[in-house]
């Protein structure tokens, strides 16, 4: 077990302009479960790859433990992957996919099987021993690739994606168990995602990627309620955050002629970058229905659709002034409700935004404004 | 694994309830069933007859072309094996085949593995430049091929025709295992190196088996081709009977013998010669068709 650093790790694709992961500075402590998310095509997988030593780096370097593993070939990092298809080996049963890294190694064959059957009894893998990778079920390959990993006793996981492939209620009871597995064996495991449920509940820390660039490192509860910049708050939460460009007034912001209490601080950040308004962000849970005349007042907001989940209902709705022209399908402010008495199309709502539960953020970098 | 196609059923009423409807009968099936009978006629006509004469006695061979030989004579095939000498040239086949075959399977995946699978300056000219052999007529290079292979000192060598035989074999064999190792999955290959493996550990335990269905298919079409070569040992191997392969043998057989022949021991030999063929296609038939289309698909 080790912790892992990348030091400005650069790659560079040939032909390509824009660097696929541009200077990323992570520390992945002694045991941690870190959380690699982003859209696609944001770097995180290529990142997963240079720890592996399957892709190499332009610049920078990354460490194991103490260790400069930068250019070893990934067979001298200890680590092991569990990729998104699996990539077990096709022609060896179980058993052999599992005890294949240890065998290369030159284990005895005691040790190799003795391991195995720890593994397999880990991952009720044992009556599967003996078969062929083509005669499992999706689940039962994914646990025979992390069979492979676990048996190796490695410094580092790397999992790329590895629920991906599963339906949507094997991949629920997979996450707890990977989650468990990990907590239990206390490996240092970067987990790359593109579905932030699985970062939010898994990690223990997530980093958000965009366009190769690290957006925000943080614990879950951090990245949800302190988000750094406009992407990160927009990322992260389904539905997303509302992020409403606003007017600065006196003493806060204007939305939909309503003036929104803002720190003072706050503004005055914003002034000294010259801007005017700012970005407030606001998640749907944050808003509360009030009636018209409550002080300090809500601010009105027509719904056009409510969607109903049982446990929660979702209005989406628009400010007046809105500009019909951007669409039928545009939509200003999303509010959580009440799903026992979920308003109507077309009725008009009064929402406030609950005190200290809206972020700000520069309309010039978009950044977090300090509150 | 024999078995060939399933003969068609005669009776639909002693069809399983769930096989799949008849398509509907057409006039224009007679047609085509009575050219493909007409062809698989012709075409499994000679063998029989060439069987069957193989155990006639000498005499019947034109007495009776077309009549069951009086006596079968197994001892015709004894007389091919030991005194025409098709044992010796069954034997010189089966080493000059199994070698070169060895070694054109050797070669072949391992420069196929590496175009399909590593990047690097001058892989694609490499590998067009495989592809150009396959356009190559052998006719073209036979007299230069001969002056090089005696400048070599391999004429009426085992080892020469090996070293040519794998030589004309390369560049299909090079173009087919290439497409396949492209499309075997580059995550198992990553997953051998994160494993342990060098590269060529991965090659030789990883992809070296995931590449079967591809490699037997072309190992067996090799195997076809190289048991029934001629041109090339008739060139390098001019009348030299303590190397000839099985063809070279059974022409001189035919040359030798003018118009006061055994016959029926030539029959014989043919019939031996052909058996190892035979054998192997019928064994391998349905893999044949299967490495087909898993090279050319996707």
């Amino acid at each position: 077990m080790a912790a892992v650093r990348y030091e400005a790790a650069t790659r560079r694709y040939p032909g390509s302009e824009r660097a696929a992961v541009d200077a990323l500075d992570l520390e992945i402590e002694d045991g941690e479960f870190l959380v690699l998310i982003g859209p696609s095509g944001c770097g995180k997988s290529t990142s997963l790859r240079m720890l592996a030593g399957l892709e190499p780096l332009d610049e920078g370097a990354i460490r194991i433990g103490d260790r400069d593993v930068t250019n070893l070939p990934p067979k001298q990092r200890d680590i092991a992957m569990v990729f998104q298809n699996y990539a077990l080996y096709p022609h060896m049963t179980v058993a052999e996919n599992m005890g294949f890294a240890l065998k290369i190694a030159g284990k005895p064959k005691s040790e190799i099987k003795q391991r195995v059957a720890e593994a397999a009894k880990l991952l009720d893998l044992e009556p599967y021993l003996d078969r062929k990778p083509k005669a499992l079920s999706g689940g039962q390959r994914q646990r025979v690739a992390m069979g492979r990993a676990i048996v190796r006793e490695p410094q580092v996981f790397l999992m790329d994606e590895p629920l991906s492939n599963l339906d949507a209620k094997l991949r629920v009871s997979t996450r707890t168990q990977i989650a468990a597995l990990q907590r239990r064996l206390g490996t240092t495991t970067v987990y790359v995602t593109h579905d932030q449920v699985e970062a939010m509940t898994m990690g223990d820390r997530v980093a958000l990627l965009k366009d190769g660039v690290l957006q925000q490192c943080d614990t879950p509860r951090a990245l949800y309620d302190k988000p750094a910049n406009t992407f990160v708050a927009g990322f992260i939460g389904s539905p997303a955050m509302n992020l409403h460009t606003a007017k600065i007034t006196d003493g806060g912001v204007s939305i939909a002629g309503v003036t929104i209490p803002v720190s003072r601080t706050t503004l005055d950040a914003a002034a000294a970058e010259g801007a005017d308004s700012i970005v407030l962000g606001f998640r749907p849970e944050s808003l509360e229905i009030v009636s018209a005349d409550t002080q300090p007042p809500g601010f009105p907001a027509t719904v056009q659709v409510v969607e109903e989940l049982g446990s929660d209902a979702f209005c989406y709705t628009t400010l007046p002034g809105h500009d019909a022209a951007e669409g039928a399908g545009g939509v200003d402010v999303i509010a959580r409700v009440d799903p026992r008495t979920p308003p109507r199309k077309g009725e008009t709502l009064y929402l406030r935004i609950r005190p200290e539960e809206a972020h700000a953020f520069s309309t010039v970098t978009g950044n977090r404004l300090p509150s | 694994m024999t078995q060939t196609v399933a003969p068609p059923r005669t009776e639909p009423a002693a069809l399983p309830p769930k096989q799949a409807p008849r398509r509907a009968w057409r006039p224009t099936d007679a047609f085509f069933h009575v050219v493909l009978a007409g062809w698989a006629i012709v075409s499994v006509m000679p063998l029989l007859w060439a069987v069957v004469t193989a155990f006639k006695p000498n005499d019947e061979v034109f007495g009776a072309p077309f009549a069951l030989p009086s006596e079968w004579r197994v001892d015709n095939f004894g007389r091919a094996w030991g005194g025409a000498s098709i044992g010796q040239f069954f034997v010189n086949t089966v080493i000059v085949v199994s070698g070169a075959l060895l070694l054109t399977m050797l070669l072949s995946t391992m420069a196929a593995y590496v175009l399909a699978r590593y990047e690097f300056r001058g892989n694609r000219f490499l590998f067009y430049l495989f592809a150009s052999g396959l356009m190559f007529p052998v006719f073209l290079a036979v007299v230069p091929l001969f002056f090089v292979v005696r400048n070599l000192g391999l004429l009426h060598t085992h080892l020469g025709l090996i070293l040519v035989y794998t030589a004309y074999a390369l560049p299909f064999s090079v173009f087919f295992l290439t497409a396949f190792f492209r499309t075997l999955p580059n995550a198992v290959a990553e997953a051998a190196l994160i494993d342990g493996c060098s590269h060529a550990g991965v090659f030789f335990r990883v992809m070296l088996p995931m590449a079967r269905p591809g490699i037997v298919s072309v190992a067996l079409f090799n195997f076809l081709s190289m048991w029934n070569q001629y041109l090339l040992p008739l060139v390098l191997n001019q009348n030299n009977e303590s190397t000839a392969v099985l063809t070279e043998g059974l022409a001189m057989l035919q040359a030798q013998q003018g118009y006061d022949a055994d016959w029926s021991a030539l029959f014989a030999g043919m019939v031996i010669s052909m058996l190892p063929v035979l054998v192997v296609y019928l064994i391998f038939q349905r893999k044949i068709r299967e490495g087909f289309v898993a090279g050319a698909l996707k």
